[in-house]
């Protein structure tokens, strides 16, 4: 009889166990797009994004996102061209989601797979690679994303006619926390 | 009564019922039972799913839970269109219809996708929501910017060749063709200057839009070419007079020269502003 109670307890317990989950809120983010024009090298920043991982059965998801209008590269007229480009007004936000197994949430390196939305279009990366560093109960994620212009079929923009190079790539500068 | 006519009564009775109400009937007799697995994103079940079944002809729901395998069963459905609404914590609720046939007993797996969305993070539908309006004005404001900035690159030939015309045009061994010359090309500078000025003027404003940056000492600059560009050719045109009536240029025409060269620097100024990062 004290067996099948003991049986029973442990049943229970591992089914609350696997349907425990935690959470992650992002606490401070730098999101820096580069963008290379023969005349210029431009940077544009964002301190506005706000994202929130879920964890459960051992794997977190992600979903990172800012207004594309929260993007500033000290110059309100090259902005506005940015977001005429991109069709901002229309797509206001780019996301970032992505999937990582729990375990790799520790200091150390970690490559994940992006979906990125962004003007209308979806794009993936694969195996972007990140640093993760532990400070204290936190985690400070950094890496580049390796966007290109093509990759959500843009036309470059162009500053006396001449185009933009088709790398964008976006530096990523994140301190998530655990939420409750 | 007699107990065989109460018998009688009753066959009677229960034969009308049956006639009158057949789907009633049926439906005793023919319970389906609707089974699935609630599974995540990942093809992780999810236990303690709360699973509502409504049936969209009386509207009437039967509430149901995963199990720790993420299995549910709901028994003793009668044959018909249900509306199943799954939920559980940490995901978005999903809703499928689905139409269970007599006495079948009918599976229906349901993926909930992950509750991260961009209402879970915070932000506002007035931030998040697309405005066409506002894009049409930014793509009609970039279009007439890009014309200003084209048309702004080209004025620069004819203006440098008027400022290079004039130090023939204002000396004492000067023909009327030299100054013929550099009226022409002043013309031509100012027709064209004042083409790309008005793809400025006139391109939409964009509501909330804060100038700064290298874009502020551009337009600041305007201030001083704008108005001479407006003063050059008058100034000019009283100096072509003096000049034509063999006078030496003197008075306020003696401004002609300054005046296009600081208006000239000026509007050289205004295009490197917007060129080349300081």
């Amino acid at each position: 009889m004290h067996r099948k109670i003991l049986i029973g307890l442990a049943v229970l317990a591992f089914s609350l166990l696997a349907a425990a989950q935690s959470q992650w809120a992002l606490q401070q983010s730098t999101l820096t797009y580069v963008v290379t024009h023969p005349l210029h090298h431009i940077e544009g920043v964002s301190h506005a994004a706000r994202g929130k991982g879920i964890c459960q059965a051992n794997e977190c998801e992600f979903l990172i996102a800012a207004p594309v209008k929260s993007f500033g590269s000290g110059d309100s007229n090259r902005d506005l061209h940015m977001i005429q480009a991109v069709r901002g007004a229309e797509y206001p936000m780019v996301t970032v989601r992505t999937r990582i197994p729990q375990s790799e949430l520790k200091s150390g390196s970690i490559h994940a797979d992006l979906q990125v939305q962004f003007a209308g279009q979806t794009a993936n990366y694969k195996q972007v690679p990140f640093q993760v560093t532990a400070e204290g109960k936190n985690l400070r994620l950094t890496g580049t994303i390796p966007a290109k212009v093509s990759d959500f079929r843009l036309t470059p923009p162009s500053l006396l006619t001449i185009p933009i190079k088709n790398d964008i790539p976006v530096r990523v500068d994140m301190l998530w926390s655990p939420a409750e | 009564m007699n107990p065989q006519r109460i018998r009688f009564v009753y066959a009677v009775a229960i034969l009308a019922i049956f006639i009158a109400f057949p789907d009633a009937s049926r439906a005793q007799a023919t319970g389906a039972t609707l089974t699935g697995t609630v599974t995540g994103p990942s093809g992780q079940a999810v236990p303690g799913a709360k699973i509502s079944v409504k049936d969209v002809a009386t509207g009437k729901s039967t509430p149901a839970q995963s199990d720790a395998a993420g299995v549910y069963t709901v028994p003793n459905l009668a044959p018909g269109d249900y509306e199943i609404s799954v939920s559980a914590d940490g995901f978005s609720t999903t809703t499928q219809k689905v139409t269970v046939a007599a006495g079948a007993s009918q599976t229906l797996n349901v993926t909930l996708t992950s509750g991260l969305s961009l209402e879970s993070l915070g932000f506002p539908n007035s931030q998040t929501q697309a405005n066409p309006q506002e894009q049409a004005r930014l793509n009609r404001r970039t279009h007439m910017l890009k014309v200003h900035q084209t048309l702004g690159l080209i004025t620069t030939a004819p203006m440098l060749a008027t400022v290079i015309t004039g130090t023939f045009a204002g000396g004492r061994a000067t023909s009327s063709t030299n100054r013929d010359l550099h009226v022409g090309l002043g013309s031509l500078t100012a027709g064209m200057y004042f083409t790309t000025a008005y793809f400025a003027i006139a391109a939409p404003k964009i509501k909330g839009e804060k100038t700064h940056g290298p874009i502020r000492l551009h337009k600041a600059l305007a201030w001083i070419h704008g108005p001479g560009m407006v003063l050059t050719p008058i100034l000019g045109a009283l100096a072509y007079q003096q000049k034509s009536r063999g006078e030496k240029v003197h008075g306020i025409a003696n401004l002609h020269g300054p005046v296009a060269i600081v208006t000239a620097g000026a509007y050289g100024l205004a295009l490197l502003s917007v060129s080349i990062k300081f």
